[in-house]
């Protein structure tokens, strides 16, 4: 029956099937619209095939058809008709947006996603630091891409920030994009049901890299999570591909607004 | 004026009765004539060609970008030029192309005919509206000449990366300046067409028997009104923040640079359905000829095209669901409701062609394919209407397929108004079996070019990244697009040769070839100086059918 809601036409069409408790709501919102628009399609299309097939000019037409111009009972149905849709529509799209914009109060874990031109801090609650920057010269060269690592089965709250022009967070697994703009204090909550290589990349047009400004999310179990986290030194750097070469001290400057440290 | 000076003064001729030129002496022709008519036929045609070039231009840009995703991991073009191609595609599309050739472009042209006017209300300042869009037109491909390269930041050039520092050079000037430039004209347009249509229209010609291109055009120029004095603005102060070391966008100084963003969508969504209005109009007008039929539901027609106008005033932030400082039910409730008037439009249409004796030849053809791309757009807009859906979606190619199949269903609408004003414009037919092939090439082109690009964007690939890891799977449907972009791009070229040969060599159309039914068919193929030596009486929204079937009058009102 869930997966009759969610697939209309049986198929996601290459969609990933999300792995957070949050996307859900996507898939459903899919499913309802399929539902309707499928229908919809169908019948529109049908209906200008039908009057060009039925109507086409052929000698038994007559040269001029008759000169009507109104039918009020169709013209208010076919009003009427797509209101009501709407409106279910709205429905459940309101129930679904705020069932999925819940930011939790107190998260398990709260980590700051930093963008810049071209690459992504990501700072845990210690201060410690995950940083990569692109290769430029390679698009296939994955080893230098930053990882940001989170515990799969827990609430994790990210509070996205550029520090400099405006990039979006964007995981394609986990059907979601939020901007990282100069001036506005985005938070989200996602939960990952299971752990796993998560590719990500910068969704926003932001200068001659854009294209580079790629990441990983690597999602480790909780218990992985735990003895992952005990080991980063407070403020301590890891740098994706390369040494350590940040400083090694924590800076607020650098480190951001990070509420948790 | 000296160019009147000059000229021997000569008697106007004894022939009494016959219409007198107001200027004796020789009429100017070609290049004179395109530069100083004030004619607003000939300023139509102007803004016509210059958007057809337009078009040419920045789907050349397109075809770069194709093949430079064509495979992963291309070089074919560095990622700046990359970065300068998708931009000044995208605004030439937009602000030469898609909205000017039609509201200035057939809006010249064919309001005044349409309403018996001899020429527009304000003959000169029309002229000038269009050297400045022109001046627009070569500012913006002037950026390619200079030292750092045209804009590189897309077309809606979010702060804080068009600031000095991150965008420098006079590229971005250009951009800003040209867009402006074709700003005011059209912001002068609107004041023209405007006056025009409340005050010069023939007798008899009330409001609702206008053509319902007419009202289209009047609606779309309200809405630039109101949209492109907001964009000048901006763009006024973001050349003030390049150059004047002024701070509105700049965050480290107290600025915001969200406030780009709504001021630019504040004009970037009403300039979507004031791109779309008069195609809408085009369409509706070829459906009734080439139906044989009156306008379905006219006055409810009217009525979707006063709503659209008026919820697009209140949509933009659609554009910034993933910003997280929007209203999210509000804008998704207005952008949901704006799907039932435009679906009204749909059912009209389809109601235009029921019981009708449709003639199935090349403007009817490219009627269908608007048909048919503007209803997936369509469908595909409800679904990124909807806040959680576009979280997912935002700013992948999802979204390029998407807004490709709304403007380029209404490139078919413009293609089918330009073969079906064809014969008037120039006097002459155009080959109707090169016509039916330049459309199926489009349609197969276009959408194998787009469809697959909705697939790309469920699997996550980015809008606007100049090349992608060979392992994220996107290769085979880049493959496919790219292919279809060649496809459409020779649809082109047989279209412009169409256009070009019949221009010489097509058939003499004559006053009326379609038996239209508006009063721009009154008139010779194409209309003399001052259009008009006789005019029909105007009973209902459609003189020229009423005198031409007497025994079929349209019946005025229900």
């Amino acid at each position: 029956m869930d997966r009759l809601i969610r697939l209309p036409a049986g198929t996601n069409w290459g969609s990933p099937n999300g792995v957070t408790r949050q996307d859900h709501w996507a898939t459903l919102l899919w499913g309802i619209s399929g539902w309707f628009a499928l229908p919809i399609g169908v019948i529109v299309i049908g209906l200008i095939a039908w009057a060009l097939v039925r109507y086409r000019y052929r000698p038994d037409r007559p040269r001029i058809p008759a000169q009507f111009q109104y039918h009020i009972p169709i013209e208010a149905a076919y009003t009427i008709i797509p209101l009501a849709i709407v409106a279910v529509l709205f429905g459940f799209m309101f129930n679904a947006e705020n069932k999925q914009g819940v930011v939790a109060a107190h998260p398990a874990v709260a980590i700051e996603v930093q963008g810049f031109q071209w690459g992504w801090r990501f700072v845990y609650p210690n201060g410690h630091v995950q940083v990569g920057t692109a290769d430029y010269n390679d698009i296939n060269d994955n080893n230098g891409l930053p990882v940001l690592v989170l515990p799969s089965d827990e609430t994790v709250q990210l509070h996205v920030v550029s520090l400099d022009v405006v990039h979006t967070f964007y995981v394609k697994d986990f059907l979601f994009n939020r901007d990282l703009i100069p001036g506005i204090d985005n938070k989200f909550d996602i939960n990952v049901k299971q752990p796993g290589l998560y590719p990500g990349q910068c969704n926003n047009i932001c200068g001659q890299y854009h294209a580079y400004m790629r990441f990983y999310v690597q999602v480790l179990s909780p218990t992985d999570y735990a003895s992952w986290y005990a080991n980063q030194p407070a403020c301590s750097v890891t740098t994706a591909g390369g040494p350590n070469d940040a400083p090694a001290v924590c800076d607020s400057t650098i480190q951001g607004l990070n509420p948790q440290t | 004026m000296t160019l009147l000076e000059e000229r021997p003064a000569q008697p106007p001729e004894e022939s009494a009765g016959t219409l007198m030129e107001i200027v004796p002496g020789p009429r100017p022709a070609g290049l004179v004539k395109y530069i100083t008519s004030t004619d607003h036929k000939q300023i139509g045609l102007n803004y016509i060609v210059t958007g057809l070039i337009g078009f040419v231009v920045a789907g050349a840009m397109a075809l770069g970008m194709r093949t430079q995703l064509i495979v992963p991991d291309n070089h074919f073009v560095t990622q700046n030029v990359f970065n300068e191609l998708f931009t000044i595609h995208g605004t030439i599309m937009l602000f030469v192309f898609a909205g000017p050739f039609a509201f200035a472009g057939f809006g010249n042209y064919f309001v005044p005919l349409m309403i018996g006017a001899p020429d527009m209300a304000f003959p000169r300042f029309n002229n000038l509206s269009y050297w400045l869009y022109l001046g627009g037109f070569t500012l913006l491909l002037a950026g390619f000449l200079t030292n750092n390269g045209a804009a590189q930041f897309g077309w809606f050039g979010y702060a804080p990366l068009t600031e000095a520092i991150r965008s420098p050079g006079p590229g971005a000037d250009l951009w800003l300046v040209g867009i402006g430039l074709t700003g005011f004209s059209g912001i002068f347009s609107a004041v023209n067409i405007i006056t025009t249509i409340f005050t010069l229209r023939a007798p008899g010609m009330v409001m609702f028997r206008m053509p319902i291109f007419v009202w289209n055009i009047l609606v779309t120029m309200f809405l630039v009104l109101l949209a492109f004095p907001v964009l000048t603005s901006a763009f006024a102060l973001l050349w003030i923040d390049r150059h004047l070391n002024g701070h509105f966008f700049d965050y480290n100084h107290g600025g915001q640079p969200i406030l780009w963003q709504n001021l630019f969508w504040f004009f970037g969504h009403p300039e979507v359905y004031i791109i779309a209005l008069p195609y809408f109009g085009i369409v509706t007008e070829v459906l009734a000829t080439m139906c044989r039929k009156p306008v379905f539901g006219y006055k409810g027609m009217i009525g979707a095209t006063l709503s659209i106008g008026a919820l697009s005033m209140g949509v933009w932030a659609h554009h910034m669901y993933t910003t997280g400082a929007v209203l999210l039910p509000f804008f998704a409730a207005m952008s949901l409701l704006i799907s039932v008037p435009t679906g009204i439009k749909f059912f009209n249409w389809i109601g235009t062609m029921w019981r009708g004796t449709i003639v199935i030849n090349t403007p009817l053809l490219f009627c269908v394919g608007f048909l048919l791309q503007f209803l997936f757009g369509g469908i595909t807009g409800v679904i990124l209407a909807q806040p959680v859906l576009d979280f997912q979606l935002h700013n992948t190619y999802f979204v390029v397929a998407h807004f490709h199949y709304v403007i380029m269903g209404l490139v078919f609408g413009g293609l089918a108004g330009l073969y079906y004003w064809y014969p008037k414009m120039t006097g002459r037919m155009f080959n109707e079996n090169w016509g039916r092939v330049s459309f199926v090439l489009l349609l197969v082109g276009f959408n194998l070019t787009f469809f697959p690009q909705h697939d790309l964007g469920l699997r996550g690939m980015p809008r606007r990244i100049e090349t992608y890891n060979s392992g994220a799977g996107w290769t085979f449907l880049n493959e496919l697009s790219s292919i279809g972009s060649y496809i459409t791009g020779l649809g082109v070229v047989v279209t412009v040769a169409n256009l070009f040969q019949s221009f010489r060599k097509g058939a003499v159309a004559g006053d009326n070839p379609w038996d239209a039914q508006t009063l721009e068919w009154a008139c010779s193929s194409p209309p003399p100086d001052h259009n008009f030596e006789a005019l029909p009486p105007v009973r209902s929204e459609r003189p020229v059918w009423d005198a031409n079937h007497p025994d079929m009058l349209t019946k005025v009102g229900h």
